[in-house]
Formats: structure tokens, C-alpha cells, sequence
């Protein structure tokens, strides 16, 4: 009997515990849900809407459209704050500046990855090391000679900051994929008159492909979270979303609702994918150290 | 070309084929900016110069570095990001740990509270940065908690008080990621093996005392692992004072980062910045040396 209050007590803690976890960590993200459908009027009214009383999707409108198209429309008054700009270029530009940065990275990282797997490559450590590093302490430079290339605030230069930063990585996570494969399969393909290059290319990599896909989206989530080194090197025709949030921020006072509404697309993926790759997290997050 | 089919023939030759891509981005994000950084914490160039490149400017020796360390400012945020770190990190850890540990049993719902827990991680540190920032508003629900809990209207301006901006970073800090340490610890616990942990509940361990004597030293390393990765994270602090105080109020809330970023690209002193850029690379690489050796432990001890 006694035993059985106790499982019951457990339980019980158990439970309040976990819902106090989840509504701590869902409803920050609710409360700026609620604000990107909140109309001006809403924004910082003193008497708190605890959800949107007047919802509207005119925030989200005016991402994509342009003021006088909404005025027009008449989805917004002309006394309602509207944006001078659209976050259109800001959320090509995250799309375009991940993906390409992702690929370029899991290109040059996927190479050293077999290499240090198989070949025992050595300057592993060092990468691991430089990841570690604040990029603040190595952004400074690199804007510097970015600037002399002319390749500030181009999407090239982005690109190629995307594609170097996350190799670490990359080469990590690669790694440990390459790890699980047993060398007898390498061995194998040898013995089958490949060469080291046919083996690497039409072998490896086919029974790498979930591995790819996995490393892939976690470096995606990478460059599509960044912030400081699009703040940085970008300030018109490259920026990002996450940088375009803050720049709301300065223009006409705190576009509040707006903010959210670009913030709510800056979620979306990395939610959509960060849950996908979760079983994975664990082994990116930690470079391959502890496999979840 | 019998001369070029061996590199894709000849293991070793192979190997050095793999590893060149890497070189040369090494080359770029590593070996050319530190040396950079070295020639222009030497020099007091600014962008602000007309027409001077910054290969020609003004060599004056290790005085910026002498600047540096006399910066208060530099110094005030060196001091406040350690203290980020010192509340954040512990605090991210218990709360983590103790989570993993709650969940890891079996019970109606584990999958839906393991998802919903990790969430806050998921989300962009810049968009987090942000929704701390309409939390902690006048007008915005932690007043509005406070005024249904006091009973009369609360409204704090946590943003204008250095004290509760800070409290409002470190918060965001925590919420985020604590899910961090939860995912490691959870990954760890599934990866006990249940032999001794059975073995000592039937020898008539309490279940205290088995966490304490049987589990814990089992969780040792990724333990170690969760917090120097988590502690490195959180000495490059940006995105949540930049969202949400932009270092402020004054100076209130500026951590290394922050303050780098505003001397560098507010304030354009270039040589200054550098030379601190140094100092903090040259003391993350002795910090991050020391942090590496029980990742390579787990790695190689799989």
C-alpha cells in the first residue's frame, strides 16, 4: 500500500513537472504567435490580451507586399503603421544564403570527413579547436579582406562564410557516419577492383546518403540561425531574416507585430527540421562524441 | 596523364586529394584572419582614414594591446559574460539534468513532453532574442502575470533597469538551452547499461542512493561534455542582447561579443578592436584546448 501511494506521488510530481517544462518552453512561442496577428492597436495596449482579440493577417501581408499594394487592396488603413519595405529580399536571401552555404560546406567537409574516417587524416582537433572559438574574434578580419575583395554585402561573400563556418561540423558529423560503416565494405570494393576514389564516390557515399541528408539539415539550421556574421558582412543586398528583424527594430520605433510575423518564418524551418533530425541532435550538437 | 589518375588511385596520393578543400578553407577562415588581426591590432587604421588602405597603415607597436587591457568597457563586459556563464550554465544544467532524468521513465505522454521540451532549441537564437523582448515589455505577459498575482497593475520597464535586463538575457539564455543539456543527459541515460542499476535495487539500494553511487559516475563524461560545450556556447553570447537591450541600458548588458561588435563597427576603432579580437582568440584557444581533451576521450572510447 505504501509502496503503491508512493509510485502515485511520483507520478503525480512527474506529470506537474512536465507540463510546467512544456508550458514554459511553448508559451513564449505562443505569445509571439499571438502578436503577429495582433492588429497595431493591440501591439502594447496596458491591458494585456492574454490572444489576439481582432486578429488580422495584415502583418503578415505586409512581408510580402508592398504598403500602397496593401492600401489598395484595403487589407490596411492608411493610418495603420505599415513597413516602407518588404521582408521578401531578406527571406529570398536566408533561403538562398543557407542552402548554398550548406551545400558548399558539405562539399568541402564530406571529402576530409573520409579522409580523417579512413585514412587517419590528421588535423582533426584543430577543427574542433577553431569551432570553439567566438566568431566575433575572427569576423573582424575576415570583413577586412572580404572588403578588399569587394565581396561585402554580396551574396558570394555570404556564401562562402555559410560554407566555411560550419565544416567543423561537417566534418564531425560526417565522421561519425563514416565511422559506423565497417572498413570491411571499403576493403571489399578494393578487392572488387575499385580504386580509392571509385570506392569513396560509388560505394561510400550511396550508404552515406541518410547521413548526408541528416548532416545536411543540421548545417542548414546552422546558417539559417546565424545572426552576427550577417550583421556583419551584410547590410543591404545580402541581409538575412534574423538581421532584418533588428532592423524593425530601429526604423519607426518597434514594429512589434511585424517582427513576430517575420520571427514566425525564421522559426518555421528550423522547427520543421530540428524535430525531424532529433534522433541526430545529440551527435551533431556534440561532434560525434555521444551518439543519441 | 598516367600522372594525374593516380591521385585517384594511390591511397596516399587520395587522401591528399580529400583533404585539399579543407586546406584551402582553413587558409581563409583561419590562418589569413589571424594574421590579419595580429598586423592590425599593430597599427591604428580605421575604415574612417580616406583613401588608406589597411596595408599601409601606421605601424604603432603593442600600444593598442596596453588600450585594451586598460578598457573598462572591454573589461565590464569580460566580467559580465562570465557571470552569464556562471548563473546560466549551472542553472541550465540542474534544470536539464533534472528534466532528462523525470522523462526518462516510462509513462503516458514521454514522447509528447520529450518533443515539446526540446523546442525552445529549435528556435532562432535571434527570434528567441525576441521573443524575450515582448515577454519583458511594460505591456507584456511577465507584467501582466505580475499584475494578476499582485492583484493590482504591475508595470516594470525590465528593459530600462540594468539589474532585470539582465535577469531577462540570462532567462532567454536559459530557456533556450537548457533543452541542449536535456537532449545530451537524455542520450546518456538511454545509453546506461541496466545490469548494475538492477543489481543494486536488488542488493536494497534505495533509489537515491543508486543515482548517487551507481548512476551518477556512469554519467560522468557526457555530464563534462554538456557543460564545457554549453559553457563554450555561452561566453559567445550575442543575438539575445543584441535583440533585446542592444547592450543596454548605458552599458548595462554588454558581453564580450557585443562589446567587440560595437568598438569594431559603431565606433570604428579598428586597431583597438583587433588587438582585443586577439585577446580573447588567443585565451579561447587555451579554454577550447582544455575542452577538447574529453570530447577526444568519448570519440575515441566510443
Amino acid at each position: 500500500m505504501d509502496k503503491h501511494i508512493e509510485n502515485l506521488l511520483y507520478t503525480a510530481v512527474r506529470y506537474i513537472f512536465a507540463l510546467g517544462v512544456a508550458f514554459f518552453s511553448l508559451f513564449p512561442i505562443y505569445w509571439m504567435f499571438t502578436m503577429s496577428i495582433k492588429p497595431p492597436i493591440e501591439w502594447a495596449s496596458p491591458d494585456i490580451h492574454w490572444w489576439p482579440w481582432y486578429p488580422t493577417a495584415s502583418n503578415y501581408l505586409m512581408l510580402f507586399f508592398h504598403k500602397n499594394t496593401l492600401l489598395e487592396w484595403g487589407v490596411i488603413k492608411p493610418w495603420e503603421i505599415s513597413v516602407p519595405e518588404t521582408a521578401v529580399k531578406a527571406i529570398m536571401n536566408s533561403l538562398i544564403l543557407s542552402i548554398s552555404g550548406t551545400a558548399l560546406s558539405l562539399f568541402i567537409g564530406t571529402f576530409a570527413a573520409y579522409a580523417m574516417s579512413r585514412y587517419r587524416a590528421g588535423g582533426d582537433y584543430m577543427f574542433l579547436t577553431f569551432r570553439m572559438l567566438p566568431p566575433i574574434a575572427i569576423l573582424m578580419p575576415i570583413v577586412m579582406w572580404l572588403s578588399t575583395l569587394r565581396l561585402l554585402d554580396t551574396h558570394i561573400g555570404v556564401i562562402l562564410l555559410y560554407g566555411l563556418f560550419p565544416v567543423p561540423f561537417v566534418i564531425w558529423l560526417m565522421r561519425s557516419f563514416f565511422d559506423d560503416l565497417p572498413r570491411e565494405i571499403d576493403e571489399a570494393a578494393i578487392m572488387d577492383g575499385c580504386t580509392p576514389a571509385t570506392t569513396f564516390i560509388k560505394v561510400i557515399l550511396p550508404l552515406v546518403r541518410g547521413g548526408l541528408a541528416v548532416t545536411a539539415l543540421f548545417i542548414f539550421i546552422l546558417n539559417w540561425s546565424d545572426l552576427i556574421v550577417a550583421l556583419l558582412v551584410t547590410y543591404r543586398t545580402a541581409i538575412t531574416i534574423p538581421v532584418q528583424i533588428g532592423l524593425y527594430y530601429s526604423d519607426i520605433g518597434h514594429l512589434y507585430g511585424i517582427m513576430s510575423a517575420l520571427g514566425i518564418f525564421a522559426v518555421i524551418p528550423t522547427l520543421a527540421f530540428g524535430l525531424a533530425i532529433q534522433k541526430y541532435l545529440v551527435r551533431g550538437l556534440t561532434f560525434g562524441a555521444i551518439k543519441g | 596523364m598516367p600522372g594525374f589518375r593516380d591521385w585517384f588511385r594511390i591511397p596516399e596520393k587520395f587522401k591528399i586529394l580529400l583533404i585539399l578543400p579543407v586546406q584551402i578553407v582553413m587558409n581563409f577562415t583561419a590562418i589569413i584572419p589571424f594574421a590579419l588581426v595580429w598586423y592590425i591590432g599593430m597599427t591604428n587604421w580605421s575604415p574612417q582614414f580616406v583613401g588608406g588602405d589597411w596595408w599601409r597603415a601606421d605601424f604603432i607597436g603593442p600600444y593598442n594591446f596596453v588600450l585594451a587591457v586598460r578598457d573598462e568597457l572591454f573589461l565590464n563586459a569580460i566580467a559580465r559574460t562570465l557571470l552569464i556563464s556562471a548563473i546560466c550554465v549551472p542553472t541550465e544544467f540542474l534544470l536539464g539534468f533534472t528534466l532528462a532524468y523525470v522523462l526518462s521513465g516510462n509513462f503516458l505522454g514521454k514522447r509528447f513532453f520529450t518533443l515539446v521540451a526540446v523546442v525552445p532549441m529549435m528556435v532562432v537564437p535571434a527570434a528567441g532574442g525576441w521573443i524575450f523582448y515582448l515577454m519583458f515589455i511594460e505591456t507584456g505577459p511577465v507584467n501582466g502575470l505580475l499584475s494578476i498575482v499582485t492583484g493590482h497593475k504591475v508595470m516594470i520597464p525590465f528593459m530600462n533597469d540594468p539589474f532585470w535586463a539582465m535577469i531577462a538575457i540570462m532567462l532567454a539564455d536559459i530557456w533556450q538551452w537548457t533543452p541542449f543539456i536535456f537532449l545530451i543527459m537524455t542520450a546518456a541515460l538511454l545509453g546506461l547499461p541496466p545490469e548494475p542499476i538492477n543489481a543494486a535495487y536488488i542488493l536494497g539500494a534505495t533509489k537515491w542512493y543508486t543515482f548517487r553511487r551507481v548512476v551518477l559516475p556512469m554519467l560522468k563524461r557526457p555530464m563534462m561534455i554538456a557543460v564545457i560545450l554549453r559553457a563554450i556556447e555561452s561566453l559567445k553570447i550575442f543575438d539575445y542582447p543584441y535583440m533585446m537591450t542592444r547592450g543596454g541600458p548605458g552599458y548595462a548588458t554588454q558581453t564580450i561579443t557585443m562589446n567587440l561588435y560595437e568598438s569594431g563597427f559603431k565606433y570604428l576603432k579598428y586597431g583597438l578592436t583587433n588587438a582585443q579580437c586577439l585577446i580573447i582568440f588567443i585565451s579561447c584557444i587555451f579554454i577550447a584546448w582544455y575542452a577538447v581533451k574529453p570530447l577526444r576521450a568519448a570519440q575515441r572510447g566510443g
